[in-house]
């Protein structure tokens, strides 16, 4: 079966590249490009800020997009992962002199490891029970953490001084200390961790996760090892949300438990599903909807319960009508305008 | 170690607290084992309710009584409401996918609870019952009769779920479902009926439970909304099926999470309580799991 898999989808990956993958490719490096150079130049602070936290959710929501949408694992509890993830970067970047990125892919390494010894016994469980062991484990972590507190240069193995007056900011990479610069930074780190992602859906574990998604049973009985492969995902997951919070820890200078709240995660996941789950481009979709909606509707004086609101409804229309989401829903919708309006002139050009 | 003495008051509060995870927990258990719906927005409608109580009384003017009746019937309607649009579209989806569903009912109830009620910088709100003044003493330790009626509706409720399921025509019906909803609908059940009771009858637990806890712990939108974890808790122990398992594991979570209250060194870490007993319970009861194929597989 997997021989049969791969050897099914090798003619695929010889072809040469068509039209509309040469069209989404373009407009891909372009929208990169532009996020990159163009975008920073004419925003303010304000939103230079709000679109790093964009780029830093993009990741979280990747991550959650790869339990949910590729192998059907719904995780309740991201929230607290992407928080051990900013805990463990900030802890290391007080106590060590390391380079930045250093920090950043250990505290990658150790989310996953610490995903990963959480999700062996869990990953008995499916389906219903899994998302609600993993709300326990997030809401079991995020009292931890509100009591171990995040560190804030004080000494032993917490880092935590109570008394401590002035707190030292968390400081970021010296070759990007400036706001935009971040900005480009912490986009840089996000398109390696879609890459990453990218590269695993391609390639035999993508295979295994959409068989495992479609039914356990089958993919068992098919000689592919779910349990390692659920174990993967998982462990892929955690690192990229690993990754996401030592970006994150450098982005706001200063971390509190209150930051990383267990219902987040909640609201994560329902941005995460409005966006889209069988598209990468979902998570970006997911993040703008967490971070930069909120941030528009500060700066515009409308209080971010409508949102919260509008997430809710959102949830519901894409499990009872739209599935794939709105990354696959708008560029269909925007087709099908295209099509209806050029009808209507080319009808209304007829005499 | 405290001395005895410091614990007593806990087991009141904590067996109080635990009678009302009782509660809410069979109502869970009964709402899944008839449509298959994990109804995470439990504690949001009770939310709800208790805050439209509040407004009757405190705001309106309006006598206790209406009040609590305006908050049940509230949560009931609402609960119902949402039965009866979503219940039939997501009836064929996998129970995961009708949990999450119910994360969206959440998420709108919450986002228009802090919209009308809301909790930064305002004044905090309470609700008191009438029952809060009516006290006596057993041993050392004052008792008031809120909580015995919090822990006398976890028992009452639960005795009387099992017997209703057992010995009416509707709970038999229920239990049918909850085996095989097409079959049960091919020998005539009327389905949808039997699903919109299941609802009400949630919905109407969910409001006591959000009155209840609006009393003893406090009214507060955020707070309330994800007390249900902790009923929740009690119904994974259960596996969401039995319904005396759900009642003693809700009593223990209630119990341990209060006694842990006068030991320092865990007393910050008493939050925990739900969902270390949840996971200890899950991990140790799926020890022998196979997998399952059939649609009943949860």
């Amino acid at each position: 079966m997997r021989a049969t898999l791969e050897r099914a989808a090798q003619p695929r990956t010889r072809r040469a590249i068509t039209r509309p993958q040469l069209i989404k490719g373009t407009v891909t490096a372009a929208i990169i490009l532009f996020t990159l150079f163009g975008l920073p130049e004419f925003m303010s602070l304000y939103y230079v800020d709000t679109m790093t936290q964009v780029a830093v959710y993009s990741m979280v929501a990747l991550a959650l997009g790869v339990l949910v949408g590729r192998v059907g694992l719904v995780s309740l509890g991201q929230v607290a992962v992407l928080a051990v993830g900013a805990w463990v970067a900030a802890r290391l970047l007080f106590a060590t002199t390391q380079p930045y990125l250093l920090v950043v892919l250990e505290a990658g390494l150790v989310t996953m490891l610490a995903g990963t010894l959480i999700g062996l016994p869990a990953l008995r469980l499916r389906g219903l029970y899994l998302a609600l062991i993993t709300l326990m484990l997030a809401g079991g972590i995020t009292v931890v953490l509100a009591t171990v507190n995040f560190p804030n240069g004080g000494h032993g193995f917490l880092g935590y001084n109570g008394s401590q007056v002035h707190i030292p900011p968390i400081r970021r990479p010296s070759i990007a200390a400036s706001d935009p610069a971040y900005f480009r930074y912490s986009v840089i780190i996000a398109i390696v961790m879609f890459a990453l992602v990218l590269a695993h859906i391609k390639t035999k574990p993508g295979r295994a996760w959409a068989a495992i998604r479609q039914s356990e049973p089958a993919a068992l009985a098919a000689g592919i090892n779910t349990w390692f492969y659920k174990l993967w995902a998982f462990a892929l997951a955690s690192f990229i949300t690993g990754v996401a919070g030592g970006v994150l820890a450098g982005a706001i200078h200063y971390l509190y438990s209150i930051n990383f709240p267990a219902q987040d995660s909640i609201t994560l996941l329902a941005v995460t599903l409005m966006g889209g789950v069988f598209s990468l481009w979902g998570a970006v979709v997911a993040a703008l909807l967490y971070q930069f909606l909120p941030a528009l509707l500060n700066n515009w004086g409308v209080s971010a319960d409508w949102l919260i609101i509008l997430f809710g409804v959102g949830v519901l229309q894409v499990l009872t009508t739209a599935p794939a989401g709105l990354a696959d829903q708008v560029p269909k919708d925007l087709a099908r305008l295209g099509r209806f309006l050029r009808r209507r002139l080319t009808r209304g050009s007829a005499p | 170690m405290p001395p005895w003495v410091d614990f007593e008051p806990f087991i009141v509060s904590g067996l109080a607290l635990g009678g009302v995870y009782a509660l809410s927990g069979v109502g869970l258990v009964v709402l899944y084992r008839a449509t298959g719906v994990l109804y995470l927005a439990f504690g949001a409608v009770g939310a709800l309710g208790a805050l439209i109580a509040w407004q009757l009384t405190t705001r309106a003017g309006a006598p206790g009584w209406a009040g609590w009746l305006a908050c049940i019937a509230v949560a009931g309607v609402v609960t119902l409401g949402y039965g009866l649009l979503f219940g039939p579209a997501l009836a064929r989806r996998d129970p995961l996918i009708k949990a999450v569903a119910t994360i969206g009912l959440t998420l709108i109830l919450y986002g228009v609870m802090d919209l009308l009620w809301t909790t930064s910088g305002g004044q905090a709100r309470s609700l008191t019952l009438p029952t809060d003044n009516y006290t006596f003493t057993i041993g050392q330790i004052q008792v008031t009769w809120t909580q015995v009626i919090a822990l006398g509706a976890g028992v009452v409720l639960t005795v009387g779920t099992a017997a209703f399921l057992h010995y009416t025509k509707i709970g038999t019906a229920m239990r049918a479902m909850a085996n095989d909803r097409d079959i049960t609908a091919t020998l005539g059940v009327p389905v949808r009926k039997v699903e919109a009771a299941a609802w009400l009858g949630c919905g109407v637990l969910s409001g006591i439970a959000g009155l209840l806890l609006a009393d003893l712990v406090a009214l507060d939108a955020t707070t309330l909304t994800f007390l249900v974890i902790s009923s929740l808790a009690a119904v994974l122990v259960a596996r969401l099926r039995s319904i005396p398992v759900t009642f003693a594991a809700a009593i223990v979570v209630g119990l341990v999470h209060d006694l842990l209250t006068p030991i320092v060194a865990l007393s910050n870490y008493r939050d925990m309580t739900p969902f270390v007993i949840a996971a200890i319970g899950l991990l140790v009861l799926s020890r022998h799991q196979v997998i399952a194929t059939s649609r009943e597989e949860a």
